[in-house]
């Protein structure tokens, strides 16, 4: 359960404590309706025969439609609407304001052409841990944007210049080794001992001459650099950073569009063509430590622009940095739709699973729920999941003591979890949900995890909800969702689905229950019957400007809690064994006992 | 096979700051913070019961830095005040107190958190306003044209720790110290960017105080230094003494630790071959007319011994610290191989001499034109010495800081009240739109600013520690102290001292004092505090702007963050 709310939340950025509520809503829903194989085997067609009908034809006529004749949907006014809800549900009220507007400065910046932004959101998302710089002790509000990319390590050459200049990238030692690992170098004389020394200093110097030549005054070098090297670069004029990390070498390349320099086995007269253009390079002081400041010339869409993340604390640093980078992850699914899965008409058939619907276990990742503990086989210790390539989260599940606990590796530096309003809530959820699910979890066995990828189909028609739909914040997705649900169930024949159909309705409006938990007694009650008195007159919802939510978001956390609730109901046996499983295939592994 | 432990189950703790124990650790370490506040502030002794050093101090950075702090919810305002005083090297005890006294005021308040950090980020929204405007009177602005307030603001920072152990005369003499140190720091010809440069402070223990001076140029200390003997150093024709500066070790045992491996035929030495390409390197800094030669490693003594010979001054262990200031100061570049010798590393210095500073011989580098100094700190003990360094250093970063934002704060709890009263009367003339805007009531705006109030005010208490009373006065807002044991009387002027913590304001007019204690509703000022108009006393006492500023802020945004804190998840493994 832990694991696949988590891998919702690595696909769509958001929506893992809403996972859980839901689950364990729907999940009780159906023991108290008798539960059986029939409610199974009717999940799956309600999911086609009333939900997306109740998605195409209700929920559809409620949302913001995207203006005609936008290949893309405007994000610009969508922002920071979008961002400060998003991160009240993981920062403390004083920092949410702040950093939606660095969130949302960061993303126009680095994208001032907005066609460009799908794209340019991917790459913040995925390379933001590159792209911003924490700086502890210092106040929230002196964080900023800058221009170009941080490098956090001080030149080890600066040589200070004007206007633009040409840089290098290169990988290894520039200086040519006397020896090499299993290479023996004979010494005949003394004479030509320092000969060969004297060769390579000169060689030396004459490749920063060629550089100096070549109009190249800044050397990027993943490798550490000869102490003569440093010296020769300095002699010529070139600065120097040495000792980038892979992924910072990665994101030059990027940027640039630029491969490493290979010097050896060149000739020293050829002209240097791998380089790349920059505006500026000058030093940086954050938290009195000195950076290399880089300004480049991007070859792509994204223009380079670099964070300046300032908190108190490291810790603090650490959790805005997450909650942002999950921010770029969410706000990417703006610019997705959710398409039809198959013609209603068609029914009964129930093994095609082809749809970009289910883009969050595109990956082919097998994924398996590892049973350690073998003294109770009542409880599933620890599921390990590697979920959507590289990030591996680690939870812990105890439904015996009716706690869950998620722990991202990611936060170990401080042993501080800052809990908000809303995470207590789904804390208290969470307990419901571990007694609820005592039986369910008693039966799990390693699965399987079926993958889907296929094309997505582009045309209208089949679309359900077009991209960029978005909704006002604080439950009406869903209760917009259970009255069409429960409209369109009203339709149906079969009496499982009917029963299906209610339990997913009623289980829907456990997350506005969650909100209103905090606000004055009967807050819940008053919204949702205003809410269903607009909807039975036919009359549009209030505008609120407090904020808004991805529709696609939501809807995708409803599809994958569906399919898990499907997934946990399939197990009939859990079984406890005393050797961990290994994983099949998997490279990254450190434990080799 | 490594053996499998168990896995413990995470520490869960709800409602943290409700825990006895954490308000217990909170009030303790407040009470710490609390009492070694400013120039009458007692000393804290940090010792370890198995032996070794023993600290005397009252710095912020050594107290957070050595007390074991167990409670998560502490190590996050101990972790925060430290990375403040990495940066700023000042305000830490301030910072720390008052956030303490955020968290103890905003807690007894029975509000609910997100109101709280709400109103109270609010409240830093108009502080900071204030600070930043004209029209704030609790600012001086610096001039740096003068010396005056230089001198109030470095020595408001020697007088501020008394483990430093300084009498008047002292820190008469050490504030004209660091002030020139850092003069001569600053570029006599400003390009576009000019970058300072730097001071190196020099230990010299056992000595008095009085006999701490400021060099030009570098010291480098030499042993085996012959004394009396006048220095023969070669000159070049305009007079100058040429200077060559190696980073490379220079004592013939630098093969490089290379992959691989060299096979050595017989009769081959490359030892002898090392040392023959040294004395080369030697001949040729002879033939380049260098008169010194500073060597941040080993030189063979071999070579030493020729360059000797040759009227060519060798100096080798100089150490990494020394050589960016060094290259700095003499224009030369760091050479890093023995193999080629470019002219062009070659730097110059206008003089050198022997300096004496019992037990200690240096040899004094004088420069032409310099950014760089020597600081020859003294004094009598060794953990005197080392918190009069740090004091000297965060004199020398204030410095530097004011430079960038000309500006200084009062001192002497000068600037908390006034600071208070100016929130008291800014709130009470509030449009009530601000309590809609911040979703809270009237009354609720004015706990949490009563609280915030009462904490700025508990720093400007912190200051006494003699059972003075402290009082504010009603017109500029002013922080004043009357010996304890004075009678409640209505005219104070008769008992209170001739001026006010930061020595702007006299006694001269009747000014409505009241007392600062407690929690009793304070009354308001009628107007905005005022900027008084004359000032008493040259002798001010200054804090920097931009540490406090950033203090203040930094203490909001922490007390906030732990305010907040519902759960701590203790991974105990």
């Amino acid at each position: 359960m832990a694991a696949r709310a988590c891998s919702h939340r690595a696909a769509t950025g958001d929506g893992a404590k809403s996972f859980v509520v839901l689950l364990a809503a729907v999940l009780g829903g159906l023991r108290a309706a008798g539960g059986g194989a029939g409610l199974r085997r009717a999940l799956r067609d309600f999911e086609a025969q009333v939900l997306e009908r109740a998605a195409a034809r209700g929920l559809r006529r409620h949302l913001r439609p995207a203006p005609p004749g936008l290949p893309e949907p405007p994000l610009e006014p969508l922002l920071e609407p979008l961002l400060e809800p998003y991160l009240a549900g993981r920062l403390g009220p004083g920092e949410r304001r702040c950093l939606a507007r660095l969130c949302a400065e960061m993303c126009r910046r680095c994208a001032p052409a907005a066609a460009a932004r799908p794209r340019v959101l991917r790459l913040l998302g995925r390379r933001f841990a590159e792209l911003h710089a924490a700086v502890p002790g210092l106040p929230l509000a002196s964080s900023r944007v800058l221009p170009g990319i941080v490098l956090r390590r001080d030149f080890a050459v600066y040589c200070p210049t004007d206007g633009e200049l040409r840089a290098l990238l290169v990988t290894e030692p520039l200086r040519p080794a006397l020896t090499a690992p299993g290479v023996e170098f004979v010494v005949d004389s003394e004479g030509q001992y320092q000969a060969s020394l004297r060769w390579i200093a000169r060689r030396t110097e004459a490749l920063m001459k060629h550089l100096q030549s070549n109009n190249v005054k800044l050397l990027l070098s993943s490798a550490k650099q000869e102490e003569v090297v440093i010296y020769y670069a300095k002699l010529y004029g070139v600065s120097v950073v040495e000792c980038l990390s892979s992924e910072e070498m990665a994101l030059i390349r990027e940027i640039t569009g630029v491969c490493p320099y290979a010097p050896f086995g060149d000739n020293m007269d050829r002209e240097i063509t791998e380089t790349a253009v920059v505006t500026f390079c000058q030093p940086l002081l954050l938290a009195s430590k000195r950076c290399a400041h880089i300004g480049f010339t991007s070859v792509c869409a994204f223009q380079p622009h670099c964070l300046i993340l300032c908190g108190p604390v490291d810790g603090v640093n650490e959790q805005h940095a997450a909650a942002l980078q999950e921010a770029f992850t969410m706000l990417q699914q703006l610019f997705k739709a959710v398409h039809q899965r198959e013609e209603w008409k068609a029914e009964g058939e129930s093994q095609s699973k082809a749809s970009d619907v289910c883009t969050w276990h595109s990956s082919a990742t097998q994924k398996q729920l590892v049973i350690e503990n073998t003294c109770n086989s009542n409880q599933v210790s620890e599921c390990q999941l590697k979920a959507l390539g590289d990030e591996t989260e680690r939870k812990i599940l105890d439904p015996d003591k009716s706690d869950l606990l998620v722990h991202s590796q990611k936060n170990h530096g401080t042993a501080v979890l800052v809990a908000h309003n809303t995470d207590r809530v789904t804390a208290c959820e969470c307990l419901d949900a571990g007694k609820g699910l005592e039986k369910t979890c008693c039966r799990i066995v390693p699965f399987k995890q079926e993958e889907s990828c296929a094309g997505i189909a582009q045309d209208c028609p089949n679309c359900l909800i077009q991209a960029g739909s978005v909704l006002p914040v604080g439950g009406y997705f869903e209760i917009l969702l259970h009255y069409y649900i429960q409209d369109y169930a009203k339709q149906c024949q079969q009496s499982e689905i009917i029963v299906v159909s209610n339990v997913v309705a009623d289980a829907l409006l456990s997350i506005p229950k969650a909100l209103y938990r905090t606000a004055e007694r009967d807050g819940f009650t008053k919204f949702y019957l205003e809410t269903t008195n607009l909807l039975r007159k036919n009359q549009p919802l209030p505008v609120n400007d407090e904020g808004l939510e991805s529709v696609y978001c939501k809807y995708q956390l409803v599809i994958s809690v569906l399919h898990c609730v499907t997934e946990l109901l399939s197990i009939d046996l859990v079984i406890g064994i005393r050797r961990p499983l290994q994983k099949i295939a998997d490279h990254d592994s450190e434990d080799d006992s | 096979m490594s053996r499998l432990e168990a896995k413990k189950p995470p520490l869960f703790i709800s409602e943290p700051l409700t825990r006895h124990a954490v308000s217990q650790s909170l009030s303790l370490l407040s009470g710490i913070l609390k009492s070694s506040y400013g120039p009458a502030g007692r000393l804290k002794q940090l010792h370890n019961g198995v032996g070794g050093c023993v600290c005397t101090t009252s710095q912020s950075s050594a107290l957070l830095g050595h007390l074991s702090v167990s409670q998560p919810v502490l190590r996050v305002l101990t972790a925060s005040v430290q990375n403040h005083v990495s940066h700023f090297s000042d305000c830490g005890l301030f910072t720390a107190i008052l956030c303490c006294g955020f968290i103890e005021n905003f807690r007894s308040l029975n509000i609910a958190p997100f109101t709280v950090i709400k109103i109270s980020k609010h409240l830093l929204s108009l502080c900071m306003d204030h600070l930043k405007s004209e029209a704030c009177g609790c600012r001086v602005s610096v001039d740096f044209s003068s010396v005056e307030t230089l001198v109030c603001l470095v020595r408001s920072i020697l007088t501020s720790k008394p483990a430093c152990l300084l009498n008047k005369t002292e820190v008469d003499h050490l504030t004209s110290l660091v002030l020139k140190a850092f003069l001569f720091t600053v570029p006599c010809h400003v390009e576009t960017n000019a970058v300072l440069g730097k001071c190196v402070i020099i230990p010299v223990k056992g000595r008095r105080v009085e006999d701490s001076t400021v060099l030009p140029g570098l010291l480098i200390e030499v042993p085996e230094i012959q004394l009396g003997k006048p220095l023969a150093v070669k000159r070049t024709g305009s007079n100058m003494i040429k200077l060559a500066l190696f980073s490379v070790s220079m004592s013939g045992d630098g093969f490089n630790p290379e992959e691989g491996t060299i096979a050595v035929h017989h009769g081959v030495s490359l030892e002898v071959s090392e040392l023959n390409q040294l004395l080369s390197v030697g001949k040729q800094l002879v033939k380049d007319e260098v008169g010194l030669v500073v060597c941040q490693k080993v030189m063979h003594p071999s070579l030493k011994q020729y360059l000797k010979e040759n009227g060519v001054m060798a100096v080798d262990r100089a150490g990494l610290c020394l050589m960016e200031p060094l290259g700095r100061m003499t224009g030369s570049q760091p050479i890093a191989s023995i193999h080629l010798l470019s002219p062009g590393c070659y730097g110059s210095l206008k003089d050198l001499c022997v300096e004496s500073f019992a037990p200690k011989h240096f040899l004094h580098l004088i420069p032409e034109d310099t950014v760089i100094c020597s600081l020859i700190l003294c004094n009598r003990s060794e953990t005197a010495w080392d918190e009069l360094k740090h004091v000297c250093e965060t004199a020398e970063q204030v410095l530097r800081l004011t430079m960038k934002e000309p500006l200084a704060l009062l001192g002497g709890g000068c600037t908390e009240t006034h600071l208070a009263s100016y929130i008291r009367h800014k709130s009470s003339i509030l449009p009530a739109s601000t309590f809609k805007d911040l979703d809270c009531s009237q009354t609720q705006y004015q706990l949490v600013t009563e609280g915030f109030c009462h904490s700025l005010e508990s720093v400007a208490r912190s200051l006494s520690h003699d059972g003075e009373e402290i009082l504010t006065d009603m017109v500029y807002g002013h922080c004043w102290f009357v010996p304890s044991g004075a009678p409640c009387v209505s005219k104070w002027s008769d008992f209170l001292v001739s001026k006010c913590g930061c020595g702007m304001n006299g006694n001269t007019e009747d000014l409505s004092w009241r007392f600062l204690r407690g929690q009793s509703g304070s009354p308001v000022i009628q107007g905005c505090p005022k900027e008084p108009s004359v000032k008493v006393s040259d002798l001010l006492t200054l804090d920097c702007f931009a540490a406090k500023c950033t203090g203040l802020q930094v203490a909001l945004e922490t007390a906030n963050l732990i305010l907040d804190l519902s759960y701590i998840t203790e991974d105990q493994n």
